[in-house]
């Protein structure tokens, strides 16, 4: 077991290796990155300012509430760019045969499949979001505490592996559709939306969806509304906000991951490589 | 114990019928019509400890269907692989650990840093100890000269160069068994003859297992010291290039150059052609000697030139894959 975990932490650090020495390879595309990825979220920051000083509050959530919000969605973005953004684009491993590879290699195929492609660009979405966050939690005046940096980070553990959990189901399907997928505008769009505004806003039936059956909600609206104390405006099924909410997004998190891991397998019983 | 053992192979795909046109195209969204292909149909054979194998059959004949299930990346419909007694869809990672795979047409090695540091990736992936991995360096660079290219990207490099890069790659952590696909493909005289000879040396100095698939006929008659010939998903033939040849081919032809247009008739040998001064007579290796056959009608009628026809390897694998006779076209 300790074996193990030295064997994948090593190819891991050659990993971190390999792609620092691939940026510098190409530093033009770098910069680009650096510089539109965090325009991208000026402009989301931008809109709810707007939505703000139009409408006041949205559901009794304020304009330094909503920063709160934001900052924890954009993070947990960022992060899951950095380590599941293959997810996205595992349609065209399935195409084109280039799962071949990593199942003839001794190591976990999802492991290489991430790791082997990881995604150090994300970094240019996280800081952008570290900037919105901390901004939400001086606006708020978060009290902070040990509890409150084990719950942040509970959250945001549990609010990246739900979003790498559901990019990993969708890229799955491609073992069975045969085709590219691409969802990843789609996924972006959806969850940009959902995880920025109050799930209130939304209508009940959606509530309910984005609650129970792809779990959404969890990501930034139920961890960061128990962690503000938020009351009122009781989301699905009459929910009320409760303080190990940060956990339960965790816990959420584990589950999305394993089940999409499980959907992997099967999945990668069917993989049919490219050519005969 | 087998390296190697393939027990009732099969695997099948489905294969969807489009029909053409944008009513074919509207048609096809409503019912698929799916036809099953059986890529590869029931096959079985065992492979010894450092067998050099030849996988040989036509496009789409099943081969790489066949080794891509040896190698653990296709699950098979039916039927079992083994490979040094373990079955790569139980234990993959047990598997491949000692196993080394080439693609000839795809590489492993990373597009864009230099190609050492592909090699010291996979020296990590397979856990080899740096005595190992110093050693095998060495002993791969003496007969494929890598070095001159360690630092070139893997997109710069000739196809030459990948080509060995990639047997450097499979090779590192000492597999005992290497399946190779169509290795010299696309390649030159020179390329061919350096991944010829580390075949070779690998499987003399490592006791290595080697299959390769190939169309290749250099590759055939220079390092398979057996066949497996496949077509259609079955296998056609299995067993030595002589033996085959033997059996396909049983004769030679002698062709005889007389003075003039007058020839000898041998009651063991039969005309084939008989063209102006030139005669083709065609004798069965078992019945005859080409020198016999020399002596007998150049005690009769005077010869100018003789010389001896072997059947020809290409010919032999057409009809081993069940194609036309010799000298038909298809």
């Amino acid at each position: 077991m300790i074996a193990t975990i030295q064997h994948y932490w090593r190819v891991t650090i050659v990993n971190i290796r390999i792609h620092l020495l691939t940026i510098l390879e190409y530093p033009a595309s770098i910069a680009g990155w650096a510089l539109s990825n965090p325009i991208q979220f000026v402009v989301g920051f931008a809109t709810i300012q707007f939505v703000v000083a139009r409408f006041g509050t949205i559901n009794g959530w304020g304009y330094e509430q909503l920063a709160f919000l934001y900052g924890i969605a954009v993070i947990s973005h960022a992060l899951s760019m950095i380590f599941f953004v293959q997810g996205w684009f595992m349609g065209y491993y399935v195409i084109e045969g280039d799962f071949d590879r990593y199942l003839l290699r001794p190591m976990s195929v999802l492991y290489q499949f991430f790791f082997n492609n990881f995604n150090i660009i994300g970094i240019t979405d996280l800081i952008p979001g570290i900037c919105v966050f901390t901004y939400g939690c001086v606006k708020v005046g978060f009290h902070w505490s040990i509890l409150a940096v084990f719950e942040l980070l509970a959250l945001i553990i549990g609010a990246t592996l739900i979003r790498g959990g559901i990019y990993m189901m969708l890229g799955t399907l491609s073992f069975w559709t045969k085709s590219t997928n691409e969802f990843s505008g789609f996924t972006q769009e959806f969850f940009d939306k959902t995880t920025m505004y109050p799930l209130t806003m939304y209508p009940r039936a959606l509530q309910f969806i984005l609650t129970f059956l792809i779990p959404i909600a969890w990501v930034s609206f139920y961890p960061a509304g128990a962690m503000l104390h938020m009351d009122g405006g009781a989301p699905a099924l009459d929910v009320s906000f409760f303080g190990a909410m940060p956990f339960v997004t965790l816990g959420i998190g584990i589950v999305v991951m394993v089940v999409a891991s499980l959907f992997f397998k099967v999945g990668l019983r069917g993989y049919e490589s490219a050519g005969h | 114990m087998s390296v190697i053992s393939v027990e009732h192979l099969s695997k099948e795909y489905q294969i969807a019928k489009k029909e053409k046109g944008l009513r074919g195209a509207v048609k096809n969204l409503f019912v698929a019509r799916k036809t099953i292909v059986r890529a590869v149909n029931d096959i079985s054979f065992s492979i010894e400890k450092g067998e050099i194998v030849g996988f040989i059959g036509p496009n789409g004949a099943g081969k790489s269907t066949t080794v891509k299930m040896m190698s653990g990346i296709l699950t098979p419909s039916s039927g079992h692989v083994y490979v040094n007694g373990t079955d790569p869809q139980k234990e993959r990672i047990k598997v491949v650990q000692d196993l080394g795979v080439v693609f000839g047409q795809r590489t492993q090695l990373n597009w864009d840093l230099r190609m050492g540091e592909s090699f010291e990736m996979l020296k990590h992936i397979y856990r080899i100890d740096s005595g190992l991995y110093e050693e095998n360096m060495a002993m791969m660079n003496e007969i494929l000269g890598i070095n001159e290219f360690l630092d070139t990207p893997a997109r710069q490099l000739s196809l030459g160069q990948r080509m060995r890069g990639d047997l450097v790659a499979a090779m590192l952590h000492s597999p005992s068994v290497l399946f190779l696909d169509e290795p010299t493909i696309g390649l030159d005289v020179d390329g061919k003859y350096a991944i010829r000879k580390f075949i070779k040396e690998m499987n003399r100095k490592k006791q290595t297992t080697i299959i390769l698939t190939t169309h290749d006929l250099g590759d055939i008659q220079e390092l398979c010291e057996r066949l497996i010939i496949i077509n259609h998903g079955i296998i056609m033939e299995d067993g030595p290039l002589e033996e085959l040849i033997d059996r396909i081919a049983p004769y030679k032809n002698l062709v005889v150059e007389y003075f003039d247009e007058n020839a000898v008739e041998h009651e063991k040998a039969i005309i084939l052609s008989h063209v102006g001064n030139m005669v083709t007579y065609r004798f069965q290796k078992a019945d005859l000697t080409a020198a016999q056959l020399i002596h007998d009608i150049s005690a009769q009628m005077r010869i100018k030139d003789v010389t001896i026809e072997e059947a020809k390897i290409d010919d032999i694998i057409r009809i081993a894959y069940g194609g036309k006779e010799n000298g038909e076209k298809e």
